[in-house]
């Protein structure tokens, strides 16, 4: 029997500062076969282990396609998320997954695809708009509206350049406040809805961010007219197995880490409902 | 490993707080001190026991010398066995020779009757948590059982589920003020003046006996319709409160471990302890008054003369019967000196001993107790964990801790209780008794104890009040209680010395400083305590105030936030006449209007607050501060 | 799977049978008056006239604190599992408790499965009691779990006259009774009627308590409680964690990491309870269930709703009566099952 508790020995292949205290590790799997096997879609986690601190989930923020190694994006917060970024090059991580659901792909095809970003919720966003890109003659268009509380809170800045100057993808920023030498838009993310022209009843929209910024651009989507199942978003919780047996990502009548982390703007309110928000 | 309730017990009943579910998590775990240590170089290095012990008494040796056993001070432990605190007892009154010998803890604790009213006998609760259940009317004064003492909260949860009536008397609606059926927003401060008006109510009104004839003299005077403007307390409030407690055939009155914190709770702990002696018309007490204690063996540690001014088993330092039996016991001379307190050592002696103690978090003004500890010429710590007074010491013992030795304990109730061994101490940590048994030795006064149940014999043997408690007899069910007398009826003198309050205490707010800022022992009372924020599983638990709040948790009234326009989670200024300290508020309907609340142990860092010193006993307390509090811009 | 009959003089050398096979788990007297489950060494020390155990079998499924996995980074980094192998009957347990067995299924089996939970299950067998006078605290006739069972035992043993009446209820259990045929006698009609009577009288015998899950169960789940029952449930809960700790059902985890030497450590799971405040807690100090509130309707959602029972085949409450000894305040699942049916707690 294939115990779901064990992780796989990981190394850390490169180390990137995306920012002050964020960070992106990429991991490659020591085994061979089990890293062939490591197959994931955007949307999914991993719970990632630094042996002697502890265990915790990240979300995937690389797309699979065409590589053996996957990425983590991480802010240093906790006991585990400092213990890692302690790390260097060649240091060794457990691994285990991936784990959830993952956003829909096929199922949105033909649609128009926006993607609405707040600070560290790029993160799992990216995979997601690197494979709708790559294989964008199946999707109506593509956007990114991205932003941040101050420009050094932006991650991924090389690939923002690049959607920026992408053809076949529109791509905004934007700051709550602006620092010196910043001429972009000024305001939350929210406010760059009005820069871009909308099919609404053919566009679905993928929102990750703060949970206040999730509550308020959902509510900006709503009053455009999106329906609930046309807003998908990615909810965390604090998780101690991420298999459905430990309890504590359970939300209503779902577990975040087996019925998502990916849900449907429809599914969220079922669910906050049972938690009587 | 894990740890199982026992229903037989008399007072858990089959129930556990979180700490207790818990406890086995001070076990297999990774911050426990292991090996002896020694400061070298500036550096706490691993030594051996020999070492660590040699040095250990080379040190105080040296402090004996220069300074004699005045200069030396020993602190022992709320929370280790009563052999260990006995055999601390004697290594300071023995072997180092000296009567400064303490407890930081007993700064928590009411001034004892004899302090107050110089009348014999130790303080001991008649009442027992039993008591609670065949309560029909339930008053709990000062704070909140179900935070400070679980095991007890449980009993009154349960005395108001089978239709007792409860009644709360604490600034705080706190938890169970929010069940009961009367909740009094007792004012910090006036807790003195509001007892005298309920005294009022209860006594003088009625028909009854002679007993209280001058208690009642003195509250005549003190209707709750002339006290209401100090105490916030609605005449009618109190007035039905008197009346539930007079009518009720059996009732009780829990005062909680907090209200020892207050300035004049021991006068109000004493007054309410008066009713004790009403009988009811069975000609049974009436009242049973039960006084809380705020660690599992606060009891204990007294009992065992961890104390500057008692001997073992309270004996008196002045009678020379009590001295001999001792010496007579121990085969050496022992000093009968009164010695410094707590909270007088730190600052005045120049080499400690701390076994199982944390004046840190338990005095106030931290700042003083953190100077004063890092001033001495020698300081020794014995503890299961490095605390904060560990990490600046010399010598670090490592201790076993609860599970990992036998001993005893006694509870509030005077129930002496084995505890047993389940699994070996980690490491090279030993006994307290016996590393204290060894420095001992290496002291030149050997101490030959071969176990907790040879020092158990001794203490049975020579101390008249624990004659009786058969060792094979407490293991199971709840234990052997030891008699306590009866204690002389002095009137409660002391309360009315106070005048009841009237100078109060009270400090007077004004337009510069509009809310009275108290300390609270019940918010967060675990917080940062060693046991338990150092467990595995549940640290976050004893952990949330430091993280959210690490200035300091100010709790105030949404109407004194509108008042002051200060939000939830947004910083505040906080400004007395002593000094200033910048908080993060939390807006809660608990609090009264024209107060606010910060936590106890937080308020002991800060140079915000009064402190005033109990007459008689000398203990600073933290008083009721008159502060302005504003938003930073 | 025929019933079968144990005679009384014939008990202890069942009992003894089974001890040369494995442990044996059994309610047993310690010290002071209370009884566990627990190990037994002969067979008289097995308290049959016992009413119930303080502690359900959960401890032997899911220890409050169990290695699962072991650590050593000297040189390469190895991980490795560990699992308890050890072979268990559990012998004269009560119903609920083995009712309470099968919840802990449901949650630990399934599509993913708990190796180290299974590794205990797949070689327990358990031989149900059952109960002809309930204690004090009693309902599990609220929770359908007693106190007779109709299904879900290995093998459900009843004190009869004559001897313990054996019902067989899995192959497990016929194998068992098979392999101790010459034990057994076949049961009478006279045996089968004594048994029913006996489950029938035993339903008079309750006491005050009782939850009447399925009236709850419907407000539950449509959301129909009123904000106010949740706020009242919380003021008479001290979050000790004793009513998630006792109960047979409740099997929440945290995990922890800690070195024991230089270079080598181990992963440790612990009970842990959805009432504690920092349960939910994320590392950026958000939590999405601040208020014990939040945190009591989380727990009797998840215990009682309609939802929570489909995933895991019933209701998560056994009645065992548990939570109303082990509670430090008042908010025991009979409390609270009945403010959620009249809208208020007492």
């Amino acid at each position: 029997m294939r115990n779901p508790y064990l992780p796989l020995v990981a190394t850390i292949q490169s180390v990137k500062e995306e920012t002050y205290d964020t960070t992106t590790f990429r991991l490659k799997i020591d085994d061979p076969k089990e890293r062939a096997a490591f197959t994931y879609r955007p949307g999914q986690f991993v719970e990632v282990s630094v042996f002697g601190a502890g265990e915790a989930p990240f979300c995937l923020s690389s797309s699979g396609h065409g590589r053996d190694t996957l990425d983590i994006t991480v802010r240093k917060l906790g006991r585990v998320t400092s213990a890692l970024h302690a790390l260097g090059e060649g240091g060794q991580v457990g691994v285990r997954g991936p784990l959830g659901n993952w956003f829909p792909f096929e199922e949105v095809a033909g649609k128009h695809i926006l993607f609405i970003g707040g600070g560290l919720g790029l993160a799992p966003l990216r995979p997601q708009i690197q494979d709708v890109y790559r294989e964008r003659d199946r999707f109506a268009s593509i956007t990114v509206l991205y932003g941040a509380r101050t420009p050094q809170d932006l991650i991924y800045r090389d690939e923002l350049t690049e959607w920026q100057q992408a053809e076949g993808m529109k791509c905004l920023l934007t700051v709550d406040v602006a620092t010196d030498g910043w001429e972009g838009n000024v305001g939350v993310v929210g406010t760059l809805l009005s820069q871009v022209k909308l099919d609404v009843p053919q566009t679905v929209a993928f929102v990750c961010g703060p949970p206040i910024m999730i509550r308020f651009v959902v509510q900006d989507l709503v009053s455009l007219g999106f329906g609930e199942d046309a807003i998908i978003s990615t909810l965390e919780r604090h998780m101690r197995c991420g298999i459905g047996k430990c309890n504590h990502c359970m939300m209503g009548d779902k577990y975040v880490c087996l019925d998502g982390p990916v849900f449907s703007y429809r599914q969220m309110k079922a669910m906050t409902e049972l938690e009587g928000e | 490993m894990g740890v199982s309730p026992s229903r037989a017990h008399p007072v858990s009943r089959g129930r556990l707080c979180l700490k207790g579910w818990h406890a086995h998590e001070l076990m297999d775990n990774s911050s426990r001190l292991t090996r002896p240590l020694v400061r070298r170089g500036g550096q706490l290095v691993e030594a051996s026991w020999s070492e660590a012990t040699k040095a250990a008494a080379q040190g105080l040796r040296d402090v004996l010398s220069s300074e004699g056993p005045e200069g030396v001070g020993v602190l022992g432990s709320a929370r280790g066995t009563n052999e260990d605190n006995y055999v601390l007892a004697r290594f300071a009154r023995a072997t180092l020779g000296t009567g400064n010998i303490d407890c930081s803890l007993r700064l928590h604790c009411f001034a004892e009757p004899m302090e107050l009213n110089g009348a014999l006998g130790p303080s001991a609760n008649q009442g027992l948590i039993s008591d609670l259940d065949d309560s029909s009317v339930i008053l709990i004064v000062g704070g909140d059982p179900t935070e400070e003492n679980p095991a007890v909260g449980a009993h009154v949860h349960r005395a108001r589920a089978r239709g007792a009536k409860v009644i709360t008397a604490f600034a705080r609606r706190h938890a169970l003020g929010r069940v009961a059926d009367v909740h009094l927003p007792v004012r910090p401060g006036a807790e003195l003046r509001w007892v005298g008006s309920l005294l009022n109510v209860v006594l003088v009104e009625r028909e009854g006996g002679d007993e209280l004839a001058a208690l009642r003299r003195h509250v005549a005077e003190l209707t709750p319709e002339r006290t209401e403007p100090e105490t916030g307390v609605p005449a009618a409030a109190t007035r039905r409160a008197g009346e539930m407690l007079a009518e009720a055939s059996q009732a009780a009155i829990v005062i909680c471990a907090a209200m020892a914190l207050s300035p004049q709770g021991s006068e109000a702990a004493a007054a309410l302890g008066a009713l004790g002696r009403v009988r009811s018309a069975q000609d049974r007490p009436k009242f049973a008054v039960l006084s809380l204690l705020s660690r599992n063996n606060l009891q204990g540690c007294r009992d065992m003369g961890v104390t500057p001014y008692l001997l073992p088993g309270y004996g008196r330092l002045e009678e020379d019967a009590d001295v001999e039996r001792l010496q007579r016991a121990w085969g050496t001379p022992v000093s009968r000196a009164r010695g410094l307190a707590a909270w007088e050592m730190l600052g005045r002696v120049k080499a400690l001993y701390i076994m199982g103690d944390d004046p840190i978090r338990a005095l106030p003004q931290q700042a003083e107790t953190r100077a004063a500890l890092e001033g001495l010429k020698f300081l020794v710590v014995q503890d299961i964990f490095m605390t904060p007074a560990a990490e600046m010491a010399d010598v670090v013992f490592p201790a076993a801790a609860f599970g990992e030795r036998e001993g005893t304990w006694t509870s509030l109730e005077r129930r002496v209780q084995r505890v047993r061994k389940a699994v070996d101490p980690p490491g090279e940590a030993r006994e307290d008794w016996r590393i204290l048994a060894d420095v001992s030795g290496s002291l030149g006064k050997p101490m030959p104890y071969s176990s907790p149940q040879d020092i158990f014999e001794e203490i049975v043997t020579h101390l008249p009040l624990y004659a009786g408690v058969f060792y094979p007899r407490l293991g199971v069910n709840g234990g052997v209680r030891w008699q306590a007398p009866q204690a002389a009826a002095p009137e409660a003198p002391a309360a009315a010395e106070a005048g009841f309050g009237e100078a109060s205490a009270a400090a007077k707010t004004n337009e510069q400083r509009p809310l009275l800022l108290a300390a609270d022992p019940t918010l967060g009372a675990w917080d940062g305590e060693v046991t338990v924020s150092r467990t595995l599983s549940v640290a976050a638990e004893f952990t949330v105030s430091e993280k959210d709040y690490p200035t300091g948790m100010l709790c105030v009234s949404p109407a004194d936030a509108a008042r002051f326009q200060l939000r939830s989670g947004r910083p505040a200024r906080v400004v007395s006449d002593r000094g200033e300290q910048q908080m993060r508020v939390v807006v809660s309907d608990e609090v009264p209007e024209g107060v606010a609340l910060v936590p106890y142990w937080q308020a002991v860092r800060m140079q915000v607050m009064a402190v005033v010193t109990e007459p008689k006993t000398g203990r600073p307390l933290l008083a009721p501060t008159p502060v302005s509090v504003e938003a930073p811009k | 799977m025929t019933a079968r009959v144990l005679p009384l003089n014939r008990v202890d050398e069942f009992v003894r049978r089974l001890l040369a096979a494995a442990e044996v788990i059994a309610p047993r007297r310690v010290d002071g008056g209370d009884v566990f489950y627990g190990p037994i060494a002969s067979p008289g020390e097995v308290a049959w006239d016992y009413s119930t155990a303080v502690e359900p079998l959960k401890r032997f499924l899911l220890p409050q604190r169990e290695p699962i996995l072991r650590f050593s980074t000297n040189g390469k980094l190895e991980v490795r599992p560990e699992y308890d192998e050890t072979e268990r009957v559990f012998l004269g347990v009560r119903c609920c408790d083995v009712t309470g067995v099968s919840v802990l299924d449901a949650m630990f089996g399934g599509e993913i499965v708990d190796p180290y939970y299974m590794a205990r299950r797949e070689r327990s067998t358990f031989i149900a009691l059952t109960c002809q006078q309930p204690d004090a605290h009693c309902f599990c006739v609220c929770g359908d779990a007693g106190p007779f069972l109709k299904t879900g035992y290995d093998q459900q043993w009843t004190a009869l006259k004559d001897g313990m009446l054996v019902e067989v209820g899995s192959e497990r259990g016929e194998a068992l009774a098979a392999a101790n045929e010459d034990l057994l006698l076949p049961a009478q009609m006279e045996h089968i009627k004594e048994r029913h009577r006996l489950a029938r009288e035993a339903e008079t015998r309750f006491g005050e308590y009782h939850a009447y899950a399925a009236a709850a169960m419907r407000k539950l789940t449509t959301a129909e409680v009123a904000d106010e029952v949740w706020q009242q449930a919380a003021d008479r809960c001290i979050e000790c964690g004793g009513c998630t700790f006792l109960c047979p059902t409740c099997s929440c985890f945290t995990v922890t990491d800690r070195w024991e030497a230089p270079g080598r450590g181990v992963r440790e799971r612990h009970w842990d309870a959805c009432l504690y405040s920092c349960y939910s807690r994320e590392a950026s100090g958000h939590n999405p269930r601040p208020e014990g509130a939040d945190r009591m309707r989380g727990r009797f959602f998840h215990k009682l709703s309609h939802q929570w029972a489909q995933r895991n085949g019933r209701h998560a409450c056994v009645g065992c009566g548990r939570c109303v000894v082990g509670c430090m305040a008042w908010s025991h699942m009979p409390a609270v099952s009945e403010a959620i049916r009249r809208g208020a707690m007492p």
